[in-house]
């Protein structure tokens, strides 16, 4: 039997449904704050190869000789990755000071470089400098084309593939030293990203649509 | 401290089960049903999930949402719809949570439920979290930044996986592709969690009433109709968004992890994870009492394999006698048994049940006290009825039911009731017997109205005598908030038997050897 209490009950029930289902709906959109309304930011991100750093030594015909045949090998190098050193100024302000190795155990691995800096919008100039910590004559990679033997025997045409894997490698590598310096307009909430090109070998700009290089 | 804690849970829960109860009554108040109202948002999920899943581009995963958004008719609702069921699911299980904390329902053999029920919630919000991803708005966007910021502390990865959302190139197919994956494979891992869940229960309930579960899912598609859910412009990675729209139910742990390093924020939910899974050890009590596991006697036990039947934990086997008698005996593993007293009123020969809750103990306790105060009523002008109730029942419904002259005996649950304790109260002089039981979902014992009402009314064992006049007992429902309905029950019920002729007091000296003599007959058919 339908009474006034009943009607009540129902409208009362509806009434704290709909509250209820509102709230939830309310609570799938609530805005939460991000980024700050008057920023930007220069983001720093690339993968490459690091160098590698090898002091190579020629093996006497003796030495090469003592060696099962399959083992022999006229240089034996030993060797690290080479590490870097990041610096990124804004303005003249060093925002970025810092050391970038590869990944993995021995740090061998490619290096993964993902950075980020507030920067406030408007016209700024870009400083940025990635390069090799490791002096330039601890590179030996030079003094593996000079193995005094002739390229004969079991050796034949073994320099020429040895010098074009190491220059494959040093192609693969990032180049000793990189540098962007270069001023742009940031607009609020813009993100300027700096990457590394393999194909040119040199830092370039990623811009959105709403950016735009100072000549 | 967590005592404490939780000794404030229960009278907290029962305030808002009262509220609830007020508001939509005790049949289809959704608190009681939060555990199996999270079961129907799962199947709201799984529809619309299929839906979604159909017209959703890996290649294009925004146009393809926001294209389903446009569609007015049918993409709109359907996804906010899909939203809002999550938002429900999470919510239902953490209400369904603190209700078996406050009830202290989270231990013992309750342990594995405890602990898969927080798997499948953990589940669920990674779920959400890679539906959420799906869509590649900003939120999305922030979402998966988060979560490349937590995993890139963790030495798993030789990239870093937040380079993905750098902007160097477009967020690759193959992101998309791991994270639709995971959306799709976490329900099948949430549906063996469930299974776990329910695994230790005889006859679990999955889902509410027929028309709760209809009115839980019109309310959410008429939510999802009349505020749809949000879509943020698009995931851009180089834009710094000011603001994002964010979802409190199932991402409410977006702010807080955000300023937080990585580590510290897998420190903290280890704690939480922790702290969950500890939950079942720190609320244990030592199992004596009220709470000591049930017992069979076996010179009782007539082997008639009714108490392995109404177990609702199957708890009890049947199992070879040691004598020389040639039926099967009960058994029961004090490992599984949660001492909710149900199979003492499944016994007629009154051969089990928890210590002091056995039929036997019952009908102790009437001669003691029941009997003897029917005797000081029958001189009264209205001799008393007698009242039991469950001793969870709220102690305003006793008072009130005290104070209309009703003689009120707690038993540990409704579903614990021996019929012979019926018949021996209205031998002993009661007019009539009442017998109030928790709101079904809210049995602890989970079946005691259940099979209370079938061993009363419709023969089931230990069934009520045929020679007990049934108008003289009634089964009533006592919720907490609907004290009116409990006193309107008992004064009908008080009006109905009031009409009878006065029974003879004729004393209980048959009652037991009755029940006795009855389960054998049964035990030789
Ligand atoms: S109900 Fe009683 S008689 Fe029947 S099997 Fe269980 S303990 Fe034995
Ligand atoms: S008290 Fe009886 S019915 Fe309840 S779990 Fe234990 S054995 Fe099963």
């Amino acid at each position: 039997m339908i009474t006034a209490r009943t009607v009540i009950r129902a409208v009362v029930a509806l009434a704290v449904t709909a509250a209820g289902l509102a709230a939830l709906a309310a609570a799938s959109a609530v805005r939460l704050p991000w980024h700050g309304a008057n920023t930007a930011a220069l983001r720093l991100s690339w993968s490459a190869h690091p160098e590698r750093i090898e002091v190579c030594r020629a093996l006497s015909k003796a030495e090469v000789e003592a060696r099962n045949e399959h083992m022999r090998q006229r240089v034996e190098c030993d060797g690290k990755a080479a590490t870097y050193a990041l610096r990124v100024r804004v303005d003249g302000a060093l925002l970025g000071d810092e050391v970038v190795q590869g990944g993995g155990l021995r740090h061998d691995r490619p290096m993964h470089l993902l950075q980020s800096y507030a920067v406030s919008p408007g016209v700024r100039r870009i400083q940025l400098e990635f390069s090799r910590r490791e002096r330039a004559s601890d590179d030996s990679l030079r003094g593996a084309a000079a193995v005094p033997d002739a390229d004969t025997g079991i050796f034949a045409g073994r320099a020429a593939r040895e010098a074009s894997e190491r220059g494959r490698l040093t192609r693969a590598a990032v180049p000793p030293r990189l540098t962007l310096d270069t001023a742009i307009t940031f607009a609020p909430q813009q993100v300027v990203l700096v990457t590394f090109d393999p194909d040119g070998r040199r830092l370039v700009l990623r811009v959105d649509t709403a950016s735009r290089r100072v000549p | 401290m967590t005592t404490r804690r939780l000794r404030l849970a229960r009278p907290t829960l029962a305030a808002l089960d009262a509220v609830a109860n007020r508001v939509y009554g005790w049949r289809w108040n959704p608190i009681y049903q939060s555990g199996t109202v999270a079961v129907v948002t799962l199947l709201v999920l799984l529809a619309t999930g299929l839906y979604l899943l159909l017209v959703y581009r890996l290649g294009a995963p925004f146009a393809s949402v926001e294209r389903i958004t446009q569609d007015l008719w049918l993409g709109r609702w359907l996804r906010s719809l899909h939203r809002y069921a999550s938002d429900a699911f999470v919510i239902a299980a953490v209400v369904h949570a603190w209700r078996m904390l406050a009830q202290r329902r989270s231990w013992g053999p309750r342990t594995l439920a405890w602990v898969s029920g927080g798997v499948v919630l953990a589940a669920g919000l990674v779920e959400a979290w890679t539906g959420f991803v799906m869509v590649w708005d900003a939120f999305a966007e922030r979402l998966a930044r988060e979560g490349a910021r937590l995993f890139d502390a963790l030495p798993i990865f030789s990239e870093p996986l937040s380079r993905i959302f750098a902007g160097e190139v477009a967020v690759p197919s193959a992101f998309f592709f791991v994270n639709l994956f995971v959306h799709i494979g976490l329900p099948l891992g949430l549906g063996v969690g469930l299974w776990l869940h329910v695994s230790r229960l005889a006859r679990p309930t999955l889902l509410p009433p027929r028309t709760l579960s209809w009115a839980v899912v019109a309310a959410l598609t008429v939510a999802a109709i009349v505020w749809p859910a949000p879509l943020a412009d698009a995931a851009d990675p180089l834009r710094l968004a000011v603001a994002t729209p964010i979802n409190l139910a199932t991402a409410w742990w977006l702010p807080w992890s955000e300023q937080l390093p990585p580590l510290t924020v897998f420190a903290l939910a280890t704690v939480v994870a922790l702290a969950f899974l500890l939950v079942p050890s720190l609320t244990a009590r030592a199992r004596t009492g009220m709470l000591a596991p049930s017992v069979v006697d076996p010179r009782l036990c007539t082997g008639c394999n009714q108490c392995p039947q109404d177990c609702p934990w199957e708890a009890i086997t049947m199992v070879a006698r040691t004598d020389d008698r040639p039926t099967l005996v009960a058994l029961v593993d004090p490992a599984l048994c949660v001492s909710c007293g149900i199979c003492a009123g499944s016994c007629a020969p009154m051969g089990v049940g928890p210590v002091g809750s056995s039929g036997r103990d019952q009908l102790d306790a009437i001669r003691l006290s029941t009997v003897p105060a029917l005797r000081v009523s029958s001189d009264a002008p209205i001799p008393s009825n007698v009242v039991f109730c469950c001793a969870e029942a709220p102690a305003s419904h006793r008072e009130a039911l005290r104070a209309r002259g009703a003689l009120v005996r707690e038993v540990r649950c409704a579903g614990n009731l021996h019929s012979s304790a019926v018949e021996l109260a209205l031998r002993g002089g009661a007019p009539g017997v009442m017998v109030f039981a928790c709101p079904p979902r809210d049995c602890a014992g989970r079946e005691g109205p259940k099979w209370l009402g079938e061993r009363l009314f419709n023969e089931r064992e230990a069934e009520l005598q045929p020679r007990v006049d049934r108008r003289r007992v009634r089964v009533g429902t006592m919720a907490g908030g609907d004290l009116r309905g409990t006193l309107q029950a008992f004064d009908d019920f008080a009006r109905d038997v009031a009409t009878l002729a006065p029974l003879p007091v004729s004393g209980d000296q048959d009652v037991t050897q009755d029940c006795v003599t009855s389960a054998d007959a049964g035990g030789r058919e």
